[in-house]
C-alpha cells in the first residue's frame, strides 16, 4: 500500500515538473539579445516610432505626428496597426482624414510593391465631403504607407473584398496609385 | 461699406477744397495762439442721452422701432462685412485707393502741404504767428514744426529734415521725410511717401508692398519685395511669361521699366488685382525654376528665379505654342445631380450650385467668346461618368469644365481647387519602365485627358489665376486626373469653385451676385487662356 501510495507520488511530482516544462516550452519568451538588433541598452526594444500623416486644417497638405507602437512582424499586422493609427486621428494640430471606423481586412503585397489593401465597409460609408476630403483621405493613407513601408511603392485599394471604382467621385481609385505620385 | 467706399471714392477736388478751406484759416491766423481747423469724426459725440418727456415717450419708442426697421432693411441689402482679414474692396469689386495728399518738388526737395498733413494725420493745427511755429496735434502726439527751420519737434524728439519747413501760397510744406519719423503707434495713422505716385498716402491696415530690389547673379535674380505682411502672398501664376504676383498689401514705389542681362526677370509690371496689389513678371525662357524665401524678420520677401534645376525649386507652368487659340465649343458639366447631391451644408446642395453657376457661366463665355456652350445636364438629373464624356466628345468640345463645390470636415479649409491631367500620367511606375522599356506603350481611352496635359495645365492656370486676383482664392492645383475628365478627348479642368463648408466662402456666394461674380472671375480666366496672353 506504501509502495502504491510511494508511487503515486512520485508520477505526480513528474506529472507536475513536465506540465510545468510543457508551459514554459510553449509559453511566451522574452526577446533574446541580439547583437543586430537593439542595443542592451535600448529601453524601447519591441517599440518603433512611424510617422502617420493627417490633412492640414486648411486642408491644402498633409501634417506629420510620430506614435509609438508595438513592432509586429506580419504585413497585415503593421499595416492594420498603421491604419489603427490614422483611425484613431491627430493628437496635434492635424484633421482626421480617414473616413471614421476604417480598418484592414486583407493585405497581400507583391514582389514588384504592389499593395493590396482591403478596407472595411466603413472606409467608402463614412466618407463625407469634397474632393479635398477624398484626396486628403487617400494621401494621408497612401503617405503613411510609403513612408513606414518602403517596399510598397503602388497601393491599390478595395473594399470589402470588391473594388471601388471611387470614394466619394471626384477620384478614380480603381486602379493601383503610386505613391510618389501624391502629396 | 458704402460710406467708407465713398469717402475713398471721393476726388482729388474733394481734397483740394478740404486743404483750401483749412489753408486759408491758416493764412488768416492772427492771434497769439489759434486753433484754425479741426477734423473729428464726431461719431456719438454729440449724443443727447436725455430721457424723453413722459407723454412722447410712446412716440419716441415708435419712432425708434421704425428706425431700427429701416436701419436693418438697409443693412440687408448692404455688403456684409467678411470675416477673416480681406481688405476693404474685397466685396464690391471696386479697388480702393488709400487716403492720400499730392507733394511738390521744391528746390530738388520734395514737401508736403501741411493742411494734406494733417488731414492725412487727422490732426488738429495750431498756428503761432508770432514765432512762426505750427504745432500739428494728433491724439496723443505733437509735431512742431517752424518755417524755414529744418528741425521738427515730434513729441518729446527733435528730428532734423533733409530741408527746412517752407511758406509757400500761405501754406507750410513740410519735407516729405517727416512721414519715416512719426511714431508708430495704433493712435497715429501711418504715412508713406508713395515715389510712384507722388503722393504722401496713409497705410491701409493690409499693409503696403514696395518696390522689388532686383538682385541679379549667375545662379538666379532674386526679387526682394519690402512687404508689411509676408504671409499674405501668393504666387498667382507660374507661367514664364506671365508669372503672377499677388500681395494683399498696397503697392507703393517705382518699378524699372526694363531688366538687362543678366536677369532672368526681363520686365515687371503692376496688374489689376482687387485685393491688394498684383505684378506679373517675364521670365526668360531658360530660367528653371523658382522658389520662395519669407524674411518675415528683415520685413521683406524674396523670389528667386533660378537658372539651374535643383530640388527645392517649383516648376514654372508648361506653356504651348503662342498666339489665340480656337474655342468653338465649350462643355461645362454641373457636378452631381440627381440622387448625388454632392456636398451639402443647411442652405445650400452643391448639385443645385453647380447648375446655376453652369448657367451662369455659359451666359458669360458666351458673352465674351464667339464660342458655342453646352451643359451636360440642364436639370436635376444623375449622369455617369461615361454619359458625361460622351456629351463632351460628341460635342466634339475644345475645352471642358466639370464644375464642382468642395467641403471640408475643418472650417478653416476654404477657397478653391482645381484637378487637372498630369503630364506624367499613364506612364508607368519607374520599375516598370525598366522591366518593359522596350515594350509599347498604349494609353487606355480613359486617359485619353492626360494627351491634353499641357493645355489643361494653363488653363488651370489662367483660371485660378483669374480666381486669385479677383479673391476667390485661395487656390490650390492638383494634377490628378479626376473623375469626370476620365474618357474626356479635350483640355479640361475639374473645378472645386469655393468650400462650401466654409463660412466665408458660403457668404461670399450668397451675396446678390456672389455667384455671377465667380462665373465672371472663371470666364475671364477662360478668356485669357483662349488669348493665350
Amino acid at each position: 500500500m506504501k509502495r502504491l501510495l510511494r508511487r503515486l507520488m512520485v508520477g505526480t511530482v513528474l506529472m507536475a515538473m513536465l506540465a510545468w516544462l510543457a508551459w514554459r516550452w510553449s509559453g511566451p519568451h522574452a526577446a533574446p539579445p541580439s547583437g543586430e538588433g537593439a542595443g542592451a541598452d535600448s529601453a524601447d526594444a519591441g517599440l518603433k516610432t512611424v510617422r502617420v500623416y493627417f490633412a492640414s486644417p486648411g486642408g491644402d497638405s498633409l501634417v506629420s505626428e510620430a506614435r509609438e507602437m508595438v513592432e509586429v512582424q506580419s504585413l497585415h499586422e503593421r499595416v492594420a496597426a498603421l491604419v489603427s493609427e490614422l483611425d484613431r486621428g491627430p493628437t496635434g494640430r492635424g484633421v482626421a482624414a480617414l473616413p471614421a471606423g476604417t480598418s484592414v481586412l486583407h493585405v497581400y503585397l507583391d514582389d514588384r510593391g504592389l499593395m493590396t489593401l482591403d478596407l472595411s465597409r466603413s472606409f467608402q460609408q463614412g466618407f463625407r465631403g469634397g474632393s479635398s476630403a477624398e484626396y486628403l483621405a487617400v494621401a494621408s493613407l497612401i503617405r503613411t504607407l510609403g513612408t513606414n513601408m518602403p517596399e510598397v511603392k503602388r497601393v491599390l485599394l478595395i473594399c470589402g473584398g470588391s473594388p471601388i471604382p471611387t470614394l466619394g467621385g471626384h477620384l478614380p481609385l480603381d486602379r493601383p496609385i503610386e505613391i510618389s505620385d501624391w502629396p | 461699406m458704402r460710406a467708407r467706399s465713398g469717402r475713398h471714392r471721393q476726388g482729388p477736388g474733394a481734397r483740394r477744397e478740404s486743404a483750401k478751406s483749412d489753408h486759408g484759416q491758416v493764412g488768416a491766423g492772427g492771434r497769439s495762439e489759434t486753433r484754425v481747423a479741426t477734423r473729428r469724426h464726431d461719431v456719438g459725440g454729440s449724443r443727447v442721452s436725455r430721457r424723453p418727456p413722459a407723454r412722447t415717450w410712446p412716440v419716441a419708442a415708435l419712432v425708434l422701432l421704425l428706425v431700427t426697421a429701416t436701419d436693418s432693411a438697409a443693412r440687408r441689402h448692404e455688403p456684409k462685412p467678411r470675416a477673416g482679414d480681406l481688405p476693404a474692396g474685397w466685396e464690391t469689386r471696386i479697388r480702393v485707393s488709400p487716403e492720400s495728399g499730392p507733394t511738390r518738388s521744391l528746390d530738388g526737395e520734395t514737401y508736403v502741404g501741411v493742411n494734406d498733413l494733417a488731414r492725412l494725420l487727422d490732426a488738429t493745427k495750431y498756428w503761432r504767428s508770432d514765432v512762426r511755429k505750427l504745432v500739428l496735434r494728433a491724439r496723443a502726439h505733437r509735431i512742431q514744426l517752424t518755417v524755414d527751420n529744418p528741425f521738427a519737434l515730434i513729441d518729446d524728439r527733435t528730428v532734423r529734415l533733409p530741408a527746412p519747413v517752407r511758406s509757400r501760397g500761405g501754406e507750410l510744406q513740410v519735407p516729405v521725410a517727416l512721414v519715416d519719423s512719426l511714431p508708430h503707434d495704433s493712435t497715429l495713422a501711418r504715412l508713406r511717401y508713395d515715389p510712384g505716385r507722388k503722393v504722401v498716402l496713409q497705410v491701409p491696415a493690409s499693409g503696403v508692398v514696395g518696390a522689388p530690389q532686383i538682385v541679379a547673379q549667375p545662379s538666379g535674380t532674386t526679387l526682394w519685395f519690402p512687404i508689411d505682411r509676408p504671409e499674405d502672398f501668393v504666387v498667382a501664376g507660374r507661367a514664364r511669361a506671365h508669372f503672377r504676383l499677388r500681395f494683399s498689401g498696397f503697392f507703393i514705389g517705382v518699378l524699372p521699366d526694363t531688366l538687362a542681362p543678366p536677369s532672368l526677370v526681363r520686365s515687371i509690371r503692376s496688374i489689376r488685382s482687387a485685393v491688394g496689389s498684383g505684378f506679373e513678371l517675364e521670365v526668360v525662357p531658360l530660367a528653371a525654376g523658382y522658389r520662395l524665401v519669407r524674411d518675415q524678420g528683415g520685413g521683406r520677401m524674396g523670389v528667386v528665379i533660378a537658372s539651374r534645376p535643383a530640388p527645392d525649386l517649383e516648376e514654372f507652368a508648361p506653356e504651348g505654342p503662342p498666339g489665340p487659340r480656337r474655342l468653338r465649343v465649350v462643355v461645362l458639366d454641373p457636378g452631381h445631380g440627381g440622387s448625388d447631391a454632392g456636398v451639402a451644408v443647411p442652405g445650400v446642395v452643391e448639385k443645385d450650385l453647380t447648375l446655376r453657376l453652369a448657367r451662369l457661366l455659359k451666359v458669360e463665355l458666351e458673352r465674351r467668346l464667339s464660342a458655342r456652350v453646352v451643359l451636360t445636364r440642364e436639370d436635376d438629373r444623375k449622369l455617369s461618368v461615361d454619359q458625361r464624356a460622351e456629351k463632351a466628345n460628341r460635342a466634339r468640345a475644345d475645352l471642358v469644365l466639370s464644375l464642382h463645390f468642395d467641403g471640408f470636415s475643418s472650417p478653416a479649409a476654404r477657397g478653391a481647387t482645381v484637378y487637372c491631367p498630369p503630364a506624367t500620367f499613364g506612364l508607368q511606375s519607374e520599375s516598370e519602365r525598366t522591366a518593359s522599356a522596350a515594350e509599347l506603350q498604349v494609353l487606355q481611352w480613359r486617359d485619353v485627358g492626360t494627351r491634353h496635359a499641357v493645355l489643361s495645365r494653363e488653363l488651370a492656370e489662367a483660371v485660378l489665376s483669374s480666381l486669385e486676383l479677383h479673391g476667390q482664392g485661395p487656390t490650390r492645383l492638383r494634377e490628378v486626373l479626376p473623375s469626370s475628365l476620365l474618357g474626356v478627348n479635350a483640355p479640361g479642368l475639374m473645378m472645386e469653385c469655393a468650400t462650401l463648408t466654409s463660412a466665408a466662402d458660403r457668404q461670399r456666394l450668397a451675396e446678390p451676385n456672389g455667384l455671377g461674380d465667380l462665373a465672371a472671375s472663371i470666364a475671364e480666366g477662360v478668356q485669357s487662356y483662349q488669348r493665350n496672353e
